[in-house]
């Protein structure tokens, strides 16, 4: 018996210590959607070409930034990807430091939008994302983000949790429908409440919603482009709304932690990630919208995503900072009416 | 029994000084958070804390869920376990091990199923439709209905292994002394049953209760962000907006909550040894 | 007779209700389609190979072996003593012992995780893998020192005394007669843990970490992103190996008699 317990204790150890020994490794923070083909596509050839090991955490946008504030004495963290206002909330609490685009080869085939979105290069923009409202066809007719509320939807929307990314633009295109367009977003969190029995369920992550559309359970939801590929493999007659108030969106940004321990790792990474042959592959699989201005797509599949700085430019979007100062404000709001 | 008070020390202390470090330190630091805000003795974060609309909804829907699993369970329970003490020992010995068996498998895996099952076009629907009793399939997913029934098959067989012991237990023939004597059904179960097996519905009953107190799977896969319990809606403070003190009153009321009822499970049980 | 039927129907009803889902799960996980349907759209293995193919699944199935493994080791390997003291010696704080050690069946696991994180991780830069598996052993401590217990109590202690008597150390007494006879205790107070610690959520949830995530975090992170039936694959696939494990141990060792 002891014999036993002494030698699977040294086997504990040495698990324990082979996880530390890791030779060269690049700790990401990336979105939990579309891992496989981010594997196939993005990181094993980047293992293959750097000779390191990638390790990924996954979550949204929010908790992760929190985890990583939390982390803020001994950053475990490298890179990560966020959302725009969640670059300003990190670069506020002074989790990030800024980018040094001279060691990003591809930089300057970015899209002018994506080089510098909040500023002092602290982030660098990867791809950026329409938000409208996918909805089955043969079931109802979208034409205003005011139908969310429609009789005929009753029911059978799901809504995006205003702590998510789409929650926030979505409320701003329903407060632009009202007519009633305050950066309070009083109205529309106050229309949401009223209906809020008529919502299946308050989402917080979009991946989700295939599930839910697949079994009947929903007929739509606002989501942002990026979810797209998941509704369009479906064998059911689904659209992407064009409503008449417009269209919004965001972009998502890179950033670099401060006192990150694999810096250089971390630049191969970002610009092998803005290259014109990933950002094409990531393209081509309808997951991300490019940002490379070189990567050149086939009509068919930009016409699935946000293609082009034309229609970048188009989408009617609140600014990093707007949604960052509200996003308290907004969030008790939200509790207070919608959230019991 | 021997007596040398080094050596027994010896024996626990590797135990203690665990539990002490890893465990009791670390959450009655957490908890003691809660009470000191800015470093001085206060009720601050508790009276936010209950004065918040949506945390007090989310608190007497965690208590109400609760009490809901746990009287079904008991009513659901003694249907069961009466059933099974009937049963020939081979079969009763059967019956229980099919009983145990779902606590064996991963909560993550029992919960999930409920997603298909409950969903518009699941086949509960699919049975409630065929049947002509709904018109229009039901919305169950994501409602406190569906964490209600997660739940209840979560905990159930903690309280019906608790009602057949407590059965088994049972003077064997005060049901047909009761039954010759002219009770009927009803009577047998509030004046003979209960009583006796009084212990048995505490145990199981707190087994229950506590689980579904501080269960996260099921209120996280089937009520999502739209019906929060205690435990999802702690996780979703410390994740989004690292708020601490939230979490440390929600720490302290599960503590607190799960503490009294196995406090009363003990006074139970020293009750029945003095006895 | 009609109370023979009534009895069948309510014990077929709960046992549909209790053990139905899982049917569904395993049914699900067999489907060739995209996404968790039932009943199956069409019969494949598809589903269950690719569990495999998952690398995620593979770490963090490692990880919650390992955890499973050794975390239950480390709680005998402590909690054996305290189950041995507490039946041999007239302890003066008994009681309270015995309360200090199974106070983790008590607080619930989301609070010891988060304690743990905020209290020994973050501030003490502790490696989160060794988060775990504390948290793991702190969670098994009880079931260990009851079901060790348990089995101590009708071991009568003159064979171990005889045994000293005659010159035995008291560490050899134990080796040499308490450990064979506790031997099937301590064996299902392992399986005990084992599926105790493999099957625990709220533990786990605060600590993971790039890389670092229990397999039913894990999962719960799958099934947020993906809802392919995948996830019902590997829980059919984790359910036949508990009920596997519990079944030999029940065959073997009588394991009920000690839970």
């Amino acid at each position: 018996m002891r014999k036993i317990l002494l030698a699977s204790s040294t086997a504990f150890l040495l698990c324990l210590s082979s996880a530390q020994a890791q030779e060269r490794k690049l700790v990401i923070s990336v979105y939990g959607f579309a891992q496989d083909a981010f594997k196939t596509i993005l990181y094993d050839p980047f293992e293959a070409k750097c000779g390191c090991k990638v390790v990924v955490e996954t979550g949204n946008s929010v908790e992760r930034l929190a985890k990583l504030e939390a982390n803020k004495n001994a950053p475990v963290i490298d890179m990560a990807v966020v959302a725009t206002p969640d670059a300003l909330a990190a670069s506020r609490a002074n989790l990030i430091e800024p980018i040094d685009v001279s060691k990003l080869t591809n930089y300057d085939k970015l899209y002018d939008v994506a080089k510098d979105p909040i500023g002092g290069h602290l982030s660098v923009g990867y791809t950026f994302y329409a938000t409208s409202i996918v909805y089955r066809s043969d079931k109802v007719t979208i034409n205003s983000w005011n139908d969310l509320f429609s009789k005929e939807l009753a029911g059978r929307v799901a809504f995006p949790n205003v702590t998510t990314n789409q929650g926030p633009p979505t409320l701003y295109m329903i407060g632009k429908a009202m007519g009633q367009n305050t950066p309070d977003l009083k109205a529309p969190i106050e229309k949401v409440a009223e209906h809020k029995d008529d919502f299946v369920t308050f989402y917080v992550r979009s991946s989700q919603l295939t599930q839910l559309m697949q079994q009947d359970e929903i007929w739509a939801a606002p989501i942002g482009r990026f979810a797209w590929e998941g509704f369009a493999k479906m064998n059911l007659p689904i659209k992407w709304a064009t409503p008449k108030e417009g269209q919004t969106g965001g972009m998502n940004v890179m950033i670099l932690t401060k006192g990150a321990k694999n810096k250089e790792l971390a630049y191969q990474f970002m610009d092998f990630w803005l290259s014109t042959e990933i950002q094409t592959k990531l393209a081509e699989k309808l997951i991300d919208s490019p940002a490379n201005k070189e990567v050149k797509l086939d009509p068919k599949i930009a016409d699935n995503l946000t293609y082009g700085e034309e229609t970048a430019k188009s989408l009617d979007l609140q600014p990093a900072d707007a949604i960052l100062d509200n996003r308290e404000s907004w969030i008790s709001q939200w509790n207070a009416k919608v959230g019991q | 029994m021997f007596q040398s008070r080094a050596e027994s020390l010896a024996l626990v202390l590797p135990a203690m000084l665990f539990a002490a470090v890893i465990f009791i330190a670390p959450v009655l630091i957490l908890l003691s958070e809660g009470l000191r805000p800015a470093g001085s003795w206060s009720l601050t974060y508790y009276i936010s804390f209950f004065t918040t609309p949506l945390n007090l909804t989310v608190f007497l829907r965690t208590l109400k869920l609760g009490a809901l699993v746990t009287v079904s369970a008991a009513v659901i329970g003694y249907a069961a376990a009466l059933c099974i003490v009937n049963l020939s020992p081979k079969g009763r010995g059967q019956m229980v091990g099919l009983i145990v068996l779902p606590l064996m498998i991963s909560p993550v895996a029992r919960t999930y199923a409920w997603i298909v099952i409950l969903g518009r076009t699941g086949i509960v629907n699919q049975a409630l439709g065929a049947l002509g009793l709904t018109d229009a399939p039901l919305r169950i997913l994501f409602s406190e209905t569906a964490i209600f029934i997660g739940l209840l098959q979560l905990f159930l067989p903690l309280m019906i292994i608790s009602l057949v012991s407590a059965l088994e237990n049972m003077p064997r023939d005060a049901i047909s002394a009761a039954r010759v004597l002219g009770a009927n059904w009803l009577q047998v179960f509030w004046k003979v049953i209960l009583p006796l097996t009084k212990e048995g519905l505490v145990i199981g009953g707190t087994l229950v209760f506590t689980g579904s107190l501080t269960a996260y799977i099921t209120p996280a896969i089937l009520g999502g962000s739209k019906v929060l319990m205690l435990e999802t809606l702690l996780y979703q403070r410390v994740t989004i907006a690292n708020d601490f003190a939230s979490a440390s009153v929600i720490a302290m009321i599960l503590i607190v909550m799960s503490f009294s009822a196995n406090l009363l499970l003990k006074r139970l049980a020293t009750a029945r040894a003095k006895r | 007779m009609t109370s023979r039927i009534l009895s069948t129907a309510i014990l077929g009803a709960v046992m549909i209700f209790l053990i139905g889902p899982f049917f569904i799960i395993v049914a699900a996980s067999l489907s060739a389609g995209e996404t968790l349907a039932f009943p199956p759209q069409g019969l494949s293995f598809r589903w269950v190979l690719k569990v495999f193919e998952i690398e995620s699944f593979r770490s963090s199935f490692a990880m919650s072996m390992m955890l499973a493994v050794f975390g239950t080791l480390a709680a005998l390997l402590i909690g054996t003593p305290v189950s041995y003291a507490l039946a041999r010696y007239k302890l003066p704080l008994g009681e309270t012992i015995r309360t200090i050690v199974s106070a983790p069946i008590i607080v619930p696991g989301i609070v010891v995780g988060l304690a743990l994180l905020r209290y020994l991780v973050i501030p003490f830069g502790f490696n989160l893998t060794l988060a775990l598996f504390m948290a793991h052993t702190a969670l098994v401590l009880p079931y260990a020192v009851r079901v060790v217990s348990a089995s101590m109590t009708n071991l009568r202690s003159d064979i171990e005394e005889a045994a000293v008597l005659l010159g035995c150390s008291r560490l050899g007494a134990f080796l040499r007669v308490v450990l064979p006879n506790i031997r099937g205790g301590i064996l299902a107070a392992f399986i005990l843990g084992f599926v105790t610690s493999f099957n625990q959520v709220p533990v786990s949830l605060f600590l993971s970490g790039p890389g670092i995530r229990t397999l039913p975090i894990d999962m719960l992170a799958y099934l947020e992103t993906t809802y392919d039936p995948s996830v019902a694959a590997l829980s059919a696939l984790l359910a036949f190996m508990s009920i596997g494990i519990v079944f030999l141990a029940e065959r073997f060792l009588g394991f009920s008699r000690y839970v």
